[in-house]
């Protein structure tokens, strides 16, 4: 993706979030007393007006790219293989969801072993010993602080639970 | 209170050993943080901030104003080693650093930027002192009318953060504004964009977006590309600094941290510019001026004086108007309010003994800084050589325990992780995460005092401009957006 493109496309996506909100978030999502006698004590006169800008900085990107020069030159730094990253993001994508359904369920403490496995499995650390020592030690060392130190109740789950 | 009343609750506060061994964990951490290339200050800040929640609230703040005064010197280990700055702020260290450590002269190189460090953080924390007190004295006067000009005119700090594109800063500004207004309503307490879920009501919680927003896009920048390694790490060699070096750059070191004072003071520049103009002045003034650039050790000096000067100027905003002078104070602000502390001129009046505890622990930190600092540079090696794919899981783990900790609230874990992707989509779009997160905090400020001015005055928008602190505060903002519309014009006139 160069410059342009990136210009493009965010000015395009801010004057459809700025007609969405408009149009139906702010009415449909945000209630407001109905007997409202001043605009501006409105609980949806803030977003609106944040609504308004965000289209005219939308209006502004793409009016700036019309004048700015031609650069094709790719903004991001390349991967050696552009699928296989896109195939490890959605794999952390998967890996945040199952851990945060997990968390309750089968308490933090074994969610975050199997979190932290999983992403040393899936980024292939040349460490996958020192990963798994880590992966057991960090999440119990962190329990016994916030657990026992700071005194917060830690998520135990169903099934095994920590002292 | 009296001076001499205040100085002495403030010292039975930090006069102790729990607190001096806040103060230098936090050193010790900012400085292994900011030594590791993809740490940075801001996330080593944003991941101890949980830890301090079990904490007396001035032992907790002294321990992330450690890892904030750390951090911005550990960047510059990196910067001079491996070419690397460990945080923008470093930038300009790389100029001469390297050079003088290609050359072997690494360990000289990083015992000047340490004095510098020290030196200039040392000037900034007595900046601090003497002007915190009377710009809150100031604003004791303020209503909301005069703190909407304030935070109005705090919000030009945008453009300081926006980095290459003003309106890629603008647009992540308002994603903030917009996300701040989910919860209830500030006046009539009805539901903005809740979809009838509890957990929403109160709003995103502030630790969890601003965790999400620095740590997670790390993750996920390490996911999609794992391969990205770090330099070659340069040997210290045998050369140390010498008093006789420090004594010829001190005037660079004095001048730099004056820059970085008066830059810092200012929210929204930040450290990096500071730097780079300590710099420039520093080889304009200079009689080796042909040297600058080539491995002159005047030139680390100033650079690492204009960066730290900053670290304690950006606290006057903070805690004289509770409004952040950078990134990483916009940060600590989170760790006062989960303290039940509302920095601000009122905590100069509620809370004189931390605010005194606060200006005595600053003052230490400049020695702990050079003892820390000293061991750092000698230890950096290992630190360097963490594999990245361990680390990164680590800092994950570390997320999900810190944001949990805030409220005890899973739901919190899953905004981050949302806010994480947010922060990973942001940065492939090269939006910047500093004006979302300032936007984000000042959001509800500037609304709340908005509508209690207009409250005030039954919708007038005269009361907006009452007196001559909002009329400053407007001239203020009016020649901000002036310097900021100008450099952006100048900036396209050069590139076409």
């Amino acid at each position: 993706m160069n410059k342009r493109a990136i210009q493009v496309q965010l000015g395009i996506g801010a004057c459809v979030v700025c007609v969405f909100l408009i149009l139906y978030a702010i009415p449909y999502w945000i209630s407001a007393p109905s007997n409202m006698r001043n605009i501006v004590l409105s609980p949806r006169f803030w977003p609106y007006a944040i609504a308004g800008l965000t289209g005219l900085v939308g209006v502004g990107m793409l009016f700036a790219n019309r004048k700015a020069n031609a650069d094709d030159a790719p903004v991001n730094d390349p991967i050696q293989d552009p699928r296989a990253g896109l195939i490890r993001l959605a794999g952390m994508a998967v890996l945040m969801a199952v851990t945060f359904w997990l968390l309750p369920r089968i308490g933090m403490v074994w969610a975050t072993m199997l979190a932290f496995a999983s992403l040393a499995f899936l980024v292939k650390t040349r460490h996958p010993k020192t990963a798994l020592i880590c992966a057991l030690a960090v999440p119990l060392l962190l329990y016994v602080f916030f657990a026992h130190v700071a005194g917060v109740a830690i998520p135990q789950g169903e099934f095994v639970r920590l002292p | 209170m009296s001076v001499i009343d205040s100085i002495m609750a403030g010292l039975a506060l930090v006069g102790n050993v729990e607190a001096i061994v806040s103060l230098a964990i936090g050193i010790v951490i900012g400085v292994i943080g900011g030594a590791i290339p993809g740490i940075s200050a801001t996330m080593a800040v944003a991941l101890t901030l949980p830890f301090t929640f079990p904490m007396q609230p001035i032992n907790g703040i002294l321990l992330l104003l450690g890892v904030y005064k750390g951090g911005i010197f550990g960047g510059s280990i990196p910067a001079i080693l491996i070419k690397t700055p460990g945080t923008p702020a470093s930038s300009a260290t790389v100029l001469d650093g390297h050079p003088m450590a290609a050359r072997g002269e690494a360990g000289r190189a990083l015992g000047m930027a340490l004095w510098a460090s020290c030196t200039a953080d040392l000037i900034s924390n007595l900046a601090l002192i003497l002007f915190a007190g009377w710009l809150a004295s100031f604003a004791l006067s303020f209503g909301p009318p005069e703190f909407f000009a304030l935070i109005l005119f705090s919000l030009t700090i945008i453009a300081g953060v926006s980095g290459e594109s003003l309106l890629r800063g603008a647009l992540a500004a308002l994603l903030g504004l917009l996300l701040a207004t989910i919860g209830l309503d500030l006046v009539y307490g009805t539901n903005r964009f809740t979809f009838g879920d509890p957990n929403l009501m109160g709003g995103l919680n502030f630790i969890a977006v601003l965790i999400g927003l620095f740590a997670i896009p790390e993750v996920i920048n390490m996911v999609w590309n794992p391969t990205g390694h770090i330099g070659k790490v340069q040997a210290l060699g045998g050369k140390w600094v010498t008093f006789a070096e420090y004594k010829r750059c001190f005037r660079s070191i004095v001048r730099g941290s004056f820059i970085g004072v008066f830059l810092g003071a200012i929210p929204g520049i930040g450290a990096a510019p500071a730097a780079f103009l300590s710099y420039s002045e520093a080889r304009r003034k200079s009689p080796n001026k042909a040297n600058f650039g080539k491995g002159e050790i005047e030139g680390v000096a100033a650079s690492e004086a204009g960066n730290n000067g900053v670290a304690g100027a950006t606290l006057i905003p903070l805690l004289a108007l509770g409004v952040p002078g950078d990134v990483i104070t916009a940060i600590i602000i989170g760790a006062f309010m989960v303290h039940g502390l509302q920095p601000g001129p009122m905590m100069f009046v509620m809370n004189v003994d931390i605010i005194y505890g606060l200006f005595i622990g600053l003052i230490f930190s400049s020695g702990l800084l050079l003892i820390v600092g000293g061991l750092a540079i000698r230890g950096f090696k290992p630190v360097a050589d963490i594999p990245k794919r361990i680390l990164m899981p680590i800092v994950l783990v570390l997320c999900i325990y810190g944001v949990f900790a805030v409220n005890n609230n899973i739901f919190d874990v899953g905004v981050m992780f949302v806010m994480g992707w947010v922060g990973f989509v942001m940065s492939r779009y090269h939006i910047p995460a500093a004006p979302f997160l300032i936007a984000f905090i000042l959001g509800p400020l500037l609304e709340d005092n908005f509508r209690k001015s207009m409250l005030m005055s039954g919708g007038s928008p005269d009361v907006l401009l009452r007196g001559p602190i909002t009329w400053f505060f407007w001239a203020l903002t009016l020649i901000a957006v002036l310097a900021i519309a100008r450099g952006t014009l100048d900036k396209a006139r050069d590139k076409g």
